[in-house]
């Protein structure tokens, strides 16, 4: 057996994990994730009233919380077969998109770039080679030589000052950092202006939901957004400008800047293009309604099974009865009581702790399986869908990243190269783009419907005596999330959330089947057993967030180093 | 001048919901004027951050990892939130303060003062429901925020009679 490391924390924000690998001859051999904090939402829902379901989800996790307010009304709405007007619809969806770019902005540069970027090597940049590398990518106005200049002082007045602040405790300097000193000059400048942009596109979400984080505008049946061109209070033609000229400025910075960014610093690690694939089923659900029932998609959905593009078969409503029928969680391996792999209607969440044991339980994250295979979610497999069911944004964009990255690694890529670490990242702008595309496009479509006359924003919910079960998906900036709801005569019964980082973060199952975390590291090389960036890379790489996938309770292993990570 | 009042914490979680009580407790109590903003921000982790933007300073409300008794406060200024590099903590929220602050530091406009609240949890769990040294903390907390924007040079004023708070999460 080879070296056990263990690296706990992995997230830089949110939430508790752990990962266990086995390293042999500079290789991981063998990988264990762990949630390591108990999540109790279900039981604090059960009794509710359905309608205030959403308000509670979306404080699951303070990061992610319009995505658990969309997935639940959805749920509750779909319970009742209920169709939501068409504005509700368009309303909801300029919140998911600008949502959406803002998480994959802030995930790329705050939450990731620092595994790939070597902020100390900036230092020793030459500005004007930094912009000139940085002017080959795009006409982008941020890529002057002033700018490099400017940021290079700062970051020399930072440093000089005793402190590197934001940026203590990153691997500077290791063997696995690859960059020229003036790609991480550039990288650092695109890093301080995506704080920026994040910030704006994040206007939007919080006009439409009256406050962000946490948005108040919403109901089950619909929105809480007046429309009245005429009022300054309610939403108007001014406020629908001003959400225009914001998509706009920011659709410049993800296609002119993070999208660059990515292929190019991808094509200096054309390695992680071939780490990190780990489970290659994939799954991402339509999103983005044309219609009040959810019956046709912006975006499309559906699964891909062992890599092979040819095995996609789409998910094509919201009451999709493939979707519906082959979601199950197993706890064989977690830390519940029981060992079953059962629908998320019929769960019951019974907490039971045991030692970390990697041959038995070891983690509090249930693991999802789709038609009972582990199945990765998230921007990769949202891309790939895409490309299977033939949507051109999606084409778009993809070839467009590959195209520049394959000229700048002077070899051609292809998707094959996308089930990798590097290509979690690359799928992730390019979503990014097909985000904001859409964002543009559901604008449109909102402004088309007022203009029609049409001012409908809600329809109100009847909840009938009896049982009734329902299911409201959402492709989340880190991928599908699911809420099952059962409500008996008007109170919830049960309620369960799959979550993103559930899919991908989940253990093995009854059939010893390992998750996407763990298969994804196999093979990762380890330059420094003692710091194992390659490890934080593909972890990184899923975007996790842990917070909603498990809470509060830690658990120490028997570990022999315990690596902080920033 | 603007001023950013933010209340922090996870209102499902036990004691983790003092920073947002504390803001209901003095929007209840309380009128800001023009350019205090008053707000339960939840957890937002880094997503703090554009919260932060554009204003001169800062009062966060928050649950505090510290030696003493539920309910105890604690107050920090920016230099000891900044002091150490960011440290993993009891509460799933922790980087967002101090990592957002940084990130501010680095891009060059951080507010000028900041003034953290803390106050020692008893009970961090999945379960709605604060117990009772926090909730007689509350007031206390609510007092020392008022003492900052007194000290900053906006006031609030008493709202007569006080409203009474809107602990939402605690409602069936």
């Amino acid at each position: 057996m080879g070296q056990r490391i263990t690296v706990d924390p992995i997230t830089r924000i949110e939430g508790h994990l752990r990962i266990d690998v086995e390293v042999d001859g500079g290789r991981i051999t063998n990988a264990w994730s762990t949630g390591t904090m108990w999540r109790g939402i279900e039981v604090i829902l059960k009794g509710r009233d359905p309608r205030d379901a959403w308000v509670f989800t979306q404080r699951f996790c303070g990061v992610c919380t319009t995505v658990h307010a969309i997935a639940s009304v959805r749920a509750v709405e779909h319970a009742l077969k209920m169709e939501i007007p068409l504005n509700a619809q368009f309303i909801r969806n300029l919140i998911i998109a600008a949502h959406a770019v803002h998480d994959h902005i802030v995930h790329f540069y705050q939450l990731s770039a620092l595994d790939w970027v070597d902020v100390v090597s900036a230092l020793k940049a030459d500005p004007a080679g930094a912009a000139k590398i940085a002017q080959s990518l795009s006409d982008w106005p941020g890529n002057s030589v002033q700018e490099m200049q400017a940021v290079k002082d700062k970051l020399a007045g930072f440093v000089a000052g005793g402190q590197l602040g934001i940026f203590t405790n990153g691997y500077w300097g290791h063997p696995a950092m690859k960059l020229p000193p003036e790609v991480n000059l550039l990288a650092v400048a695109h890093y301080l202006q995506a704080l920026e942009y994040q910030r704006k596109v994040n206007q939007i979400v919080t006009l439409l939901g009256s406050k962000t984080p946490n948005i108040q505008n919403l109901a089950v049946g619909g929105v809480a957004n007046a429309i009245n061109l005429d009022s300054s209070s309610t939403l108007n033609m001014e406020k629908l400008y001003f959400i225009k000229d914001i998509l706009d400025e920011v659709g410049s910075f993800v296609k002119n800047v993070y999208l660059r960014d990515v292929a190019a610093i991808g094509s200096m690690y054309p390695a992680w293009l071939g780490y990190g694939a780990g489970v290659t089923n994939y799954l991402a659900v339509p999103d983005l309604p044309l219609d009040g029932k959810g019956t046709q998609f912006d975006l499309p959905g559906g699964t891909i099974m062992g890599g092979e593009m040819s095995s996609f078969k789409p998910i094509t409503s919201f009451d999709d009865p493939y979707f519906q029928e082959n979601v199950t969680e197993s706890i064989a391996r977690s830390w519940y009581d029981g060992d079953w792999n059962r629908h998320p209607w019929e769960e019951d969440t019974v907490p039971k702790h045991t030692e970390w044991t990697p041959e038995a339980k070891y983690s509090w994250v249930k693991a999802p399986r789709f038609g009972g295979k582990p199945t990765q979610v998230g921007p990769l497999a949202a891309v790939l869908v895409g490309v299977a069911a033939g949507h051109e944004p999606t084409k778009k964009y993809l070839t467009e990243a590959v195209g520049l990255a394959s000229k700048l690694a002077g070899t051609q890529l292809g998707v094959q190269h996308l089930h990798s670490t590097l290509g979690r990242h690359l799928c992730r702008a390019v979503r990014c783009a097909v985000m904001f595309d859409t964002a543009v496009h559901q604008w449109e479509l909102l402004v088309g419907n007022i203009a029609k006359g049409d001012l409908a924003i809600f329809n109100p919910p009847v909840f009938p005596k009896g049982e009734q079960r329902g299911f409201g998906f959402h492709e989340a900036p880190r991928g599908t999330l699911s809420h099952w709801i059962v409500i008996e005569n008007g109170r919830i019964k049960n309620y369960q959330a799959v979550v993103p980082s559930t899919w991908n973060a989940g253990p093995r199952d009854e059939k010893d089947q390992r998750g996407p975390y763990e298969a994804s590291l196999i093979g990762n090389p380890i330059a420094d057993p003692k710091l194992p960036l390659e490890v934080l890379r593909t972890i990184h790489s899923f975007d996790p967030c842990l917070a909603c996938a498990v809470h509060t309770i830690d658990v120490e292993g028997n570990e022999i180093g315990r690596i902080k990570v920033l | 001048m603007t001023v950013a009042v933010v209340g922090l914490g996870n209102v499902l979680e036990g004691d983790d919901a003092f920073g947002p009580w504390v803001i209901q407790w003095l929007m209840a109590h309380w009128e800001f004027g023009e350019g205090v903003s008053v707000e339960d921000l939840g957890t937002p982790g880094l997503d703090l951050h554009p919260f932060l933007v554009g204003h001169e300073h800062l009062v966060v409300v928050d649950t505090v990892r510290s030696q003493g008794a539920p309910g105890e406060l604690r107050l920090y200024r920016k230099a000891e939130i900044l002091k150490h590099a960011p440290q993993p903590r009891l509460s799933p929220h922790d980087p967002g303060l101090k990592e957002s602050l940084m990130a501010l530091e680095f891009r060059g406009d951080p507010p000028r003062e900041v003034l953290l609240v803390g106050a020692i949890p008893g009970t961090v769990d999945h379960l709605i429901g604060m117990t009772e040294p926090l909730r007689a903390a509350v007031p206390l907390a609510a007092a020392e925020v008022v003492k900052e924007l007194e000290r900053l040079g906006c006031p609030p004023s008493r709202r007569e009679p006080p409203g009474e708070p809107d602990i939402w999460w605690e409602r069936r």
